[in-house]
């Protein structure tokens, strides 16, 4: 979410500047900017526009130390496999040479990968992943991503993790977890908060160690002895700049190669600026989605979620909101096209689109009529309801105008653009007390994301939601959810799933509007095999544990 | 001080020469007034202490919740993990508010400022340590350049009135009005992008590493030149404006007229009379400004990706991290007060008239 914070004014003027700067490239890399010599062997300049990052913690079990801010936490630990968020959603075994799920997801057998070393020179074994896991077991580590392990057996090369319920939904948390090493961790005492920076501490497996940490950047070096083979760049540095302005000038300058930001205009300020800037929108199964409080009027009704799918204009969120930064969704399901594989067949050709006499026809169905244009429901009133986008996320803040406009004019309804802050949007959100809002799914890499985030009371703990806003309660919907979840084979999780996908079109709970996307922005002057629009083999987004996929991949330009 | 009386010390000026109508309160020697001093000590105390109750209270007025912030920030953390997590984060306490206050305050007098939940939970000391002397070094250096600029050329510009040097108040004040990321960005877009001078903002290279050696500070300079720069720009005009306005008011006093009158070199009177008492309210302004420094410059430090308390405490607002919040008040409390206590200080020596009242 922070990338969306960046003020309307701040993105205009990003792009003023970025015009200025274009207009005059191409420059000689600011000042003592290393990354613009194209020969190979040179830098690569990894950057966030997150403001300088001045307390040192390369913790990676922390969201907020620095190692996990940056992403530099992602070459220096590496999970037991990746799950690609896009393309075709696979999972590539990395620090274990094959994981592989029991029939109903609660026990992981790997084989932990031979000849790999920790970067002190100690050989990483088996024993290592089994103590990663059991720190949660212990509770030494808080399990923060709600793994419920319950402990290992080991069988030879094989070690079975076990978990308490199914991780079916939840695979790429147990997955991702970084493997730490034995021989370190067992001695630091909290290793919830431990920040490493102690001499020979920031040690792993994966493709560079650290080597110059200082409040201005982050330089890590290849790690000469990495079991992935030769790496092509020798060295990548880190830097955080004050905001997204200053990121795209550093972007465009050559200053900076490669970074996930969200650029107003990104055609003319970036991609214009040199022909080896690539821009990559990578759609997860995750959706910018308008919940809607079903507890109140207006929505309550039936009749009024429909005709709102029939008359939301998802291209122009996709166009105009994202500028393009997105991927519709029009199915009746909610699904968009990454999970097209999903959609049951009696839903395949049912696709919702803007048809404002189908929505007028629904409304007037259910003894909603117009009174000089303006809508009036069946006790008599004037329909208006506020939708809600904490202030500064720019881009839901213009969809919040677009909806306003569209419902204004297809249907005579009069929408309130609410902006808050985000504290008194939170507290909206959890304790139900809005009309609509514009929110992000739980991404599971699968259908259950979109259906446990619209329709699962189990979000709600102590009368606060942290999904379901719009408290949708339906006992055949909500076992099958939790049938869905804990599917002991994929014929159950298949009948599971029509349930849900049939209450979704029969309730209309929510409407997602547009994928969300994993965004990447790099340059092909030094080094090339990034992934691209045909081969998605992971998304560009630096922050993604992927990177190490990509860093191994990469070769240098001819 | 021009040469009249080499062998004292500044402060132990006659009252009559430096135009005050005080002619017997002091003698000689300028006493230290210390009943003023203590009335003032006191109304201090009082002031900090309210400072950093409301400071206690004010954070627990805000709407929202630091876990359900950091859920937002780190979507890879299940939601269903929030228990887990205010656990870890220490905010699954029931105490009571007294007791909180109460704790506060015996932490406050350890020097413990608490754990920064947006800074991986390490200490607030630790964090703001490593911000601050980033922002005094630059954005005091600014100012003091700002100060010294603005006065001695308002000092000129009064003196010369209805001269040509009447242009640059103007000039200055446009110059002020501008925003200052427009010009901050504008700054990047010619000296760095385009002409290549600078580079384009950080406090010094990729790779380097901090030390007192000349490579280091030489990139802290050539880093620091244009923010540093673009601050005195943007706020040049008040100081000079400020310090022209006083001039042309003590110019017209009948001792500027006297002194004159007995022949006195126009540069002595300048600087030895009227620059002299026009000053005084340029002091106080600055001694007030040097509190507010260490409230950083928070779009400097957007513009020129800075390191600073400015951006820090926005954050920490922005992710309710209390205990930095806290920590970054307290410490922009302390300097404001400490400043206002320089200025009082400073003001009572320079200008007995403030101190009259207590003798």
């Amino acid at each position: 979410m922070k990338l969306r914070r960046s003020l309307i004014a701040v993105g205009a003027i990003a792009a003023l500047s970025a015009a200025v700067v274009a207009g005059c490239a191409p420059s000689e890399g600011g000042g003592d900017g290393d990354g613009d010599t194209s020969s190979p062997g040179v830098a690569l300049t990894i950057a966030k526009p997150d403001g300088a990052i001045t307390t040192e913690s390369h913790n990676p079990y922390l969201g907020d130390s620095s190692a996990s801010k940056y992403g530099y936490a992602k070459v220096i630990f590496e999970p037991l496999a990746l799950v690609n968020p896009t393309g075709d959603l696979g999972t590539t075994p990395w620090l274990a040479e094959s994981v592989e799920w029991n029939e109903d997801y609660t026990e992981l057998t790997v084989v932990p990968r031979s000849g790999v070393q920790w970067s002190d020179g100690t050989e990483f074994t088996g024993d290592d992943i089994v103590f990663t896991f059991d720190q949660f077991l212990n509770g030494t580590l808080t399990d923060t991503s709600g793994l419920n392990y319950e402990g290992a057996s080991v069988d030879g090369d094989e070690i079975t993790l076990s978990f308490a319920d199914s991780k079916y939904t939840a695979q790429s948390r147990v997955l991702h977890t970084p493997i730490v090493p034995q021989h370190i961790w067992e001695n630091i005492e909290d290793p919830n908060t431990d920040p490493l920076t102690g001499e020979g501490m920031a040690v792993g497996t994966g493709p560079y160690v650290l080597d110059v940490w200082s409040t201005e950047s982050v330089t890590l070096t290849a790690n000469e002895s990495y079991w992935g083979g030769e790496l092509a760049v020798p060295q990548l540095n880190y830097i955080s700049y004050g905001d997204n302005a200053a990121l795209t000038t550093a972007l465009v300058s050559g200053e900076a190669d490669w970074a996930q930001a969200f650029i107003p205009q990104i055609e003319s300020s970036y991609l214009a600026a040199d022909e080896n800037n690539h821009f990559l929108v990578s759609s997860t199964a995750g959706a910018g989605t308008v919940f809607f409080n079903l507890q109140t009027k207006p929505f309550n009704d039936l009749a009024m979620r429909q005709a709102l799918a029939w008359v939301i204009d998802r291209q122009a969120y996709v166009d105009i909101a994202r500028e393009g930064a997105s991927e519709p969704i029009w199915s009746v399901t909610g699904l968009g096209t990454l999970l097209e594989g999903e959609i049951l067949p009696q839903y395949a050709d049912q696709s919702y689109a803007v048809d404002v006499d189908k929505a007028r026809q629904i409304l007037t169905d259910a003894g909603y009529t117009w009174e000089n244009e303006s809508l009036i429901d069946p006790d008599g009133e004037a329909v208006s309801f506020s939708i809600s986008v904490p202030a500064g996320w720019s881009d839901w803040n213009t969809e919040q105008a677009l909806i306003a406009e569209e419902l204004k004019e297809a249907l005579g309804i009069e929408v309130r653009v609410d902006q808050p802050d985000w504290g008194g949007w939170d507290m909206a959100r959890q304790e139900g007390d809005f009309q609509a809002i514009i929110h992000w799914l739980e991404d599971t890499g699968n259908a259950y994301g979109l259906y446990t985030s619209t329709m699962d009371p189990k979000w709600i703990v102590d009368d606060r939601a942290q999904f379901n806003f719009g408290r949708f309660e339906d006992p055949a919907v909500t076992e099958a959810l939790n049938g869905y979840a804990n599917a002991a084979s994929d014929e159950d999780r298949q009948q599971a799933l029509e349930v849900l996908q049939t209450a979704f079109v029969e309730n209309v709970p929510a409407i997602p509007l547009g994928a969300h996307p994993l965004l990447g922005e790099y340059n092909t002057r030094n080094y090339v095999g990034f992934p691209t629009e045909e081969d998605q083999y992971a998304s560009a987004d630096p922050t993604q544990p992927a990177i190490v996929q990509i860093l191994t991949n990469l070769e240098p330009a001819s | 001080m021009t040469g009249v009386q080499p062998q004292l010390a500044e402060l132990d000026t006659d009252a009559l020469e430096v135009g005050t109508t005080a002619t017997s309160a002091d003698g000689g020697r300028a006493r230290v007034p210390w009943r003023y001093l203590g009335r003032r000590a006191a109304f201090y105390l009082f002031t900090l202490w309210a400072a950093i109750t409301i400071n206690f209270f004010l954070r627990r007025m805000m709407k929202g919740d630091a876990v359900s912030q950091y859920l937002s920030r780190n979507r890879n953390v299940s939601p269903e993990a929030a228990d887990a997590l205010r656990t870890l984060l220490g905010l699954d306490s029931d105490k009571s508010l007294l007791e909180q206050y109460l704790d506060y305050w015996v932490l406050l007098a350890q020097g413990d400022l608490g754990i920064s939940l947006l800074h991986g939970l390490r200490p607030v000391t630790e964090v703001v340590s490593g911000a601050l002397p980033w922002t005094i070094g630059l954005v005091g250096v600014a100012t003091i350049f700002s100060f010294a600029i603005g006065t001695v050329g308002g000092a000129v510009v009064g003196w010369r009135r209805g001269s040509r040097a009447d242009a640059l108040i103007p000039i200055t004040t446009f110059l002020s009005t501008i925003p200052y990321f427009w010009l901050g960005l504008l700054a990047i877009a010619v000296f760095s992008v385009n002409l290549g001078w600078f580079p384009i903002g950080k406090a010094y290279g990729v790779g380097m590493r901090p030390g007192w050696n000349a490579e280091f500070i030489g990139q802290v300079l050539h880093h620091g030149a244009l923010p540093i720069a673009t601050i005195v720009v943007a706020s040049l005009g008040g100081w000079m404006l400020g310090m022209r306005n006083m001039m042309l008011t003590v110019l017209d006093e009948d001792y500027i007229t006297v002194a004159q009158a007995k022949g006195m070199p126009n540069q002595r009177v300048l600087w030895g009379y009227a620059a002299r008492n026009a000053v005084l309210p340029q002091i106080q302004s600055f001694a007030l400004s040097i509190g507010f420094i260490v409230g950083g410059s928070i779009v400097m430090e957007m513009v020129f990706s800075y390191p600073g308390i400015g951006k820090l405490l926005l954050d920490a607002t922005n992710a309710k991290d209390y205990a930095l919040m806290q920590g970054v008040f307290l410490v922009i409390t302390i300097s404001v007060l400490v400043a206002n206590i320089l200025a009082d200080i400073v003001y009572a020596f320079l200008d007995p008239r403030t101190r009259q009242a207590g003798v």
